[in-house]
C-alpha cells in the first residue's frame, strides 16, 4: 500500500537531512505502530506519506514515497488526502466547527461526497468511533477521548485506504487510550484498511500493531511484527525505546535461562507464559 | 469570558431564522438605530431588543453584555456632556456649559448603542458560526475563503482566550501578581506574556491551515456545503419588520 | 511543608461540581501522586493547592494556613507548580532571564538568586542563551522544571510530568525529581504512567468522579482490585501480571510470584519458583543512556 525507496529529506531551514535512507514497505491492511525517541524523525516519515511533505514544508526530497501507486511528488495533495486520511496530533486546532455534525460533514463536503450519501456515512463514521450519541452536541463539551474519536470519524468519513495518526493518545487516560486503540483495530479489520500510528505508548503498538517500525536518528533500525522487534529489547533501549514491562520480564527470564518461549508482547501473553514456567 | 459570544442551542423562533436574514437583519436593525435621533423611537427598539433577547432566554448572557457596552457608551456620553454644549444651561464650565440638550444627546447615545449592539451580539448567540458562513456562502454567495477566514477567526477566539488564561495562570503560579495592584501594573504585567501567546498562537493556525488543506479546503465550491437554508415565511416577515423599522426611522429624521 | 484538604468542594460553573467533598493529608516531605481517568478531579485538586482556584466549601490548608486567606502570588513562594504544557509557563526569550524571571516576580532577585540560576544551568546542562522557544518539547519541559524548582518551594507539584516525552527526557525529568525529593522536598504529581507512579510516588491518592475513592501506600492501592475497577485503572504490568497469575493460579497463594511488585521482585519470584533462584540478578529496571542518570531508576518500587 505504502512504498518508500531510499527516501531521504532536509528541511529547507535546516543542513542536515531528518531522515535518511529510509526504506519501507506497507503491505494492504495492515496496522503499522511507528516509535521513536524525540526527533528520531518519525513524525517527518509520516509527513512523507501523507503527502504534507513535499506539498507543505519544502525541502529536499531524494527517493520516491508511492501511495496506492500514487507517486507523491507528481500527486495533488487533495488528491492524495482521499487515499491517506491524516488525524493531526493537535486536535484542537484540527477542528473548524463548533458543533460535531457540523465537524463532520467538513471534509464530506469540501470532496464532494454526493449529497444523498452523506448522511449514511456520517451516522456510520460516527457509529464506528462509538459516539453516534454525541452528533448534536458541541465539540467544548466532549472530553479529550471523545474528541479523539471525532478526529478519527471525521476522517473515516471520507472513507481513506489508509488512516494515519500522529499520537492519537498523548492527551489520553489510559483508560481512554485502550478505548481509543480497540476502536482503531476493529475498524481496521472490518474495513480492511491499512492504518500507521505514531505513539509513544510501546505497550500499546506492542499489543495491537501487526507491525512496528522503530526510527533512531531518521534511519529504520527495526521494522518486522511486534514479537521480532521487541526480542531486542537492549538494543531499543539504547536507542531510547523502553520495552513493555512484561515484555523486559519475559526478556530477562529468557536471559536467565527459565523461561524458552517467544517473546510477550502483553500482560496476557507473560501471565500465560509464567503460569507454564511456574507450574 | 467561556461562552462569550458562542453559539447557545435552542428551538426559539429567533433560533429557526434563516441565518443570513439574522445577519441581514441584525445590521439593518442596528443601521436604523444610527438612522435617528428620536428617544422615544430609539426606546422602543432597545424594547424590542430586550422582548428578542427574552423570546430566546438569552436575557442573562444580554445583560452581561449591556453592562459592557454601558461602560463604553458612557464614555462617548461623557464626552459629549462636557464638550456639545446645547439647551437651557445647567452648569457653566470654563469652556462652555453643560446643557439639558447635552444630556438628552448623551442619553440618545447610550440607549442608541445600546439598542444597536444587542440584536448584532443576539446573532452569534443564537445561530452557529458554521451555518452562518454556509449560509452567507449559499445564499449571498460570499466567496467560501472569506467566510472561512470569517469562521475560523470566531472559533480561534475562545481558543486563545483559553491560552491566554493559562498562561496568566501559570505566571501567576510563579509569583508574578496578577490578583493585585491596578489596572495599569495588570497591563504592564501582562505584555511580557504575549510572547508565548504569539509562539502557540502561529503554531496551532500552521496545523490548523494544514489540517484544512488535506481535508479538502481547495475543493470546496458554492455546491459544496450539504446543508441547504431556504427562506420560510417566517424570514420573509422578520426581513419586512426590519426594513419596516429602518423606514420609520429615516422617515423620522427626515420629517422632524 | 503539609498540605491539607478538609472535605473540600470545588467547580468552575456552579452547576457542575467538580470536587464533591475531597479530604486528604499531603505530609511534609512525602512523594504523593494522584492517579484516576481524566475529568476525576486530579487538575482542579492540583489548582486548589497553589491558590488558583479557592475552594467552594471546606478548606485547603498550606502549611496550615486556609489559601483563602493568602494571596496566589504568596503562595507561589511555598507551593512551586509544574503545569503539563510547559509553553504556557515559557515566557522569556532566554533560558537565563527565564530562570531568573521567578525571582524576579517573587521579588527576590539578588546574588544568591543569580547564583542558584547559575548552579542550575550547570546542573542541568542548558546553554544560558539559548532561545527557549527554539528548544525541542523534552528541553523545555525541563526548563519549565527547572524555573519551578530554582527558587526551592519547600512543596512541588507537577501536573502530568512526563506527559509528551519519550523515555529519555522521563527518564531525566522523574529523575530529577527523585534528587528533589531525596533533599526534603515534599512532591505531589498527577501522572497517567502506571509504571512511573509505581517507581517513584510513595502514595497513591486514587480520584473518580469528584472523590477521592482510596488512598495508601503506593502498591497497597495498586493491588486493590476494587479500587482499580471503581476507579477504570490498569495497574503497572508487573502488578497486573502478579494479580493475573493469582487468578489463574488460586494455589499460589500469598507466594512471592503472587505479591511481586517490581520488575526484580517479580524476576526473583519466578526463578525461585522455577526451582532456580541462583539465575535471576538484580538489574537496573532501566539500564538508562541518560547523561548525569546513571543511578535513576535503579531499582524500582518504594524506598
Amino acid at each position: 500500500m505504502i512504498e518508500i525507496k531510499d527516501f531521504t529529506f532536509t528541511y529547507r531551514e535546516s543542513t542536515e537531512p531528518v531522515v535518511k535512507d529510509v526504506n519501507l514497505s506497507i503491505p494492504d491492511g495492515a496496522f503499522v505502530g511507528i516509535t521513536g525517541a524525540a526527533g528520531s524523525g518519525k513524525s517527518t516519515l509520516t509527513y512523507a506519506m501523507n503527502g504534507i511533505i513535499p506539498h507543505c514544508y519544502p525541502g529536499d526530497f531524494f527517493g520516491s514515497v508511492t501511495v496506492d501507486g500514487l507517486d507523491t511528488c507528481d500527486t495533488q495533495l487533495t488528491d492524495l488526502s482521499l487515499v491517506v486520511g491524516s488525524v493531526c496530533q493537535d486536535i484542537d486546532s484540527q477542528f473548524v466547527a463548533s458543533i460535531v455534525e457540523d465537524e463532520m460533514l467538513y471534509g464530506m463536503e469540501n470532496f464532494g461526497v454526493p449529497h444523498k450519501h452523506i448522511e449514511e456515512r456520517l451516522t456510520r463514521a460516527l457509529d464506528d468511533m462509538g459516539i453516534g450519541d454525541l452528533r448534536d452536541r458541541p465539540i467544548d463539551s466532549l472530553s479529550g477521548g471523545q474528541k479523539q474519536k471525532l478526529a478519527i470519524a471525521s476522517i473515516l468519513a471520507l472513507n481513506p485506504k489508509v488512516l494515519m495518526l500522529d499520537e492519537p493518545t498523548a492527551e489520553l487516560d489510559p483508560a481512554s487510550s485502550v478505548g481509543v486503540f480497540e476502536l482503531l483495530t476493529r475498524y481496521a479489520r472490518e474495513h480492511g484498511t491499512t492504518v500507521v500510528v505514531v505513539e509513544q505508548k510501546i505497550a500499546l503498538l506492542s499489543h495491537y500493531a501487526d507491525m512496528l517500525v522503530i526510527v533512531d536518528e531518521g534511519r529504520i533500525r527495526f521494522s518486522d511484527t511486534p514479537t521480532a522487534v521487541l526480542s531486542h529489547s537492549d538494543e531499543l533501549l539504547e536507542i531510547g525505546v523502553n520495552c513493555p514491562r512484561a515484555t523486559t520480564l519475559m526478556n530477562r527470564l529468557a536471559a536467565d535461562g527459565i523461561y524458552g518461549g517467544p517473546v510477550c508482547r502483553n500482560v496476557e501473553e507473560a501471565c500465560r507464559a509464567l503460569a507454564e514456567v511456574i507450574a | 469570558m467561556k461562552g462569550f459570544l458562542e453559539y447557545v442551542p435552542g428551538d426559539s423562533l429567533l433560533h429557526r431564522l434563516n441565518p443570513v436574514v439574522k445577519l441581514i437583519g441584525a445590521i439593518l436593525f442596528a443601521v436604523a438605530c444610527f438612522c435617528t435621533s428620536n428617544l422615544v423611537f430609539l426606546a422602543c427598539m432597545l424594547a424590542l431588543a430586550l422582548a428578542m433577547s427574552a423570546s430566546c432566554g438569552m436575557l442573562r448572557a444580554t445583560t452581561g453584555l449591556m453592562k459592557a457596552v454601558f461602560v463604553f457608551s458612557l464614555l462617548l456620553a461623557i464626552i459629549q456632556i462636557l464638550f456639545t454644549p446645547s439647551g437651557n444651561v445647567l452648569v457653566q464650565l470654563p469652556w462652555g456649559y453643560i446643557g439639558t440638550g447635552s444630556l438628552l444627546a448623551a442619553l440618545t447615545t447610550v440607549i442608541r448603542l445600546e439598542a444597536a449592539a444587542i440584536p448584532l451580539f443576539l446573532t452569534f448567540y443564537v445561530t452557529k458560526i458554521s451555518d452562518m458562513t454556509n449560509a452567507a456562502v449559499k445564499v449571498l454567495h460570499v466567496p467560501y475563503k472569506y467566510a472561512f477566514t470569517f469562521s475560523s477567526t470566531v472559533h480561534f477566539i475562545p481558543v486563545f482566550l483559553n491560552d491566554m488564561s493559562n498562561i496568566m495562570e501559570a505566571q501567576t503560579a510563579r509569583g508574578v501578581e496578577f490578583d493585585q495592584g491596578s489596572i495599569l501594573k495588570k497591563i504592564g504585567l501582562m505584555v511580557p506574556l504575549c510572547v508565548p501567546l504569539l509562539v502557540s498562537s502561529v503554531r496551532k493556525t500552521n496545523s490548523a491551515a494544514i489540517a484544512a488543506e488535506v481535508r479538502g479546503f481547495n475543493l470546496r465550491t458554492r455546491e459544496s456545503g450539504y446543508k441547504q437554508y431556504p427562506f420560510a415565511a417566517r424570514d420573509f416577515l422578520a426581513l419586512g419588520l426590519v426594513v419596516a423599522l429602518l423606514v420609520c426611522a429615516i422617515c423620522l429624521s427626515v420629517l422632524l | 511543608m503539609t498540605i491539607e484538604f478538609r472535605d473540600v468542594h470545588a467547580s468552575y460553573d456552579e452547576n457542575i461540581p467538580i470536587l464533591k467533598g475531597v479530604s486528604f493529608t499531603v505530609n511534609d516531605g512525602e512523594f504523593v501522586a494522584f492517579v484516576g481517568t481524566n475529568g476525576a478531579g486530579k487538575s482542579t485538586t492540583m489548582r486548589l493547592m497553589n491558590g488558583l482556584l479557592k475552594p467552594e466549601s471546606g478548606e485547603v490548608l498550606v502549611d496550615g494556613v486556609p489559601t483563602t486567606q493568602l494571596k496566589t502570588s504568596e503562595l507561589a513562594r511555598r507551593v512551586g507548580f509544574l503545569f503539563q504544557n510547559p509553553d504556557s509557563q515559557i515566557c522569556c526569550n532566554s533560558v537565563r532571564e527565564e530562570l531568573l524571571f521567578g525571582f524576579r516576580a517573587l521579588g527576590a532577585l539578588d546574588e544568591e538568586a543569580e547564583r542558584r540560576v547559575d548552579d542550575i544551568i550547570a546542573e542541568f546542562n542548558f546553554n544560558p542563551n539559548d532561545d527557549p522557544f527554539l528548544l525541542n518539547r523534552g528541553t523545555r519541559q525541563l526548563l519549565a522544571l527547572a524555573s519551578t524548582i530554582v527558587v526551592a518551594p519547600p512543596v512541588i507539584v507537577l501536573d502530568e510530568p512526563t506527559t509528551g516525552l519519550d523515555f529519555r527526557e522521563c527518564v531525566k525529568v522523574m529523575d530529577i525529581i527523585r534528587h528533589l525529593h531525596e533533599q526534603g522536598t515534599t512532591v505531589i504529581m498527577v501522572c497517567h504512567d502506571m509504571e512511573v507512579v509505581a517507581d517513584f510516588a510513595e502514595r497513591v491518592i486514587v480520584m473518580s468522579d469528584g472523590r477521592a475513592v482510596d488512598q495508601g501506600p503506593t502498591f497497597e492501592v495498586l493491588r486493590n482490585r476494587h479500587t482499580l475497577r471503581q476507579a477504570s485503572l490498569v495497574p503497572p504490568q508487573i502488578v497486573d501480571i502478579s494479580l493475573g497469575l493469582s487468578l489463574m493460579r488460586p494455589d499460589l497463594g500469598s507466594s512471592l510470584v503472587a505479591c511481586a511488585n517490581t520488575l526484580n521482585e517479580m524476576e526473583a519470584a519466578v526463578a525461585a519458583a522455577a526451582g532456580r533462584p541462583e539465575a535471576a540478578r538484580s538489574k537496573p529496571t532501566y539500564a538508562t543512556t541518560a547523561p548525569g542518570a546513571e543511578d535513576a531508576f535503579e531499582e524500582g518500587g518504594v524506598r
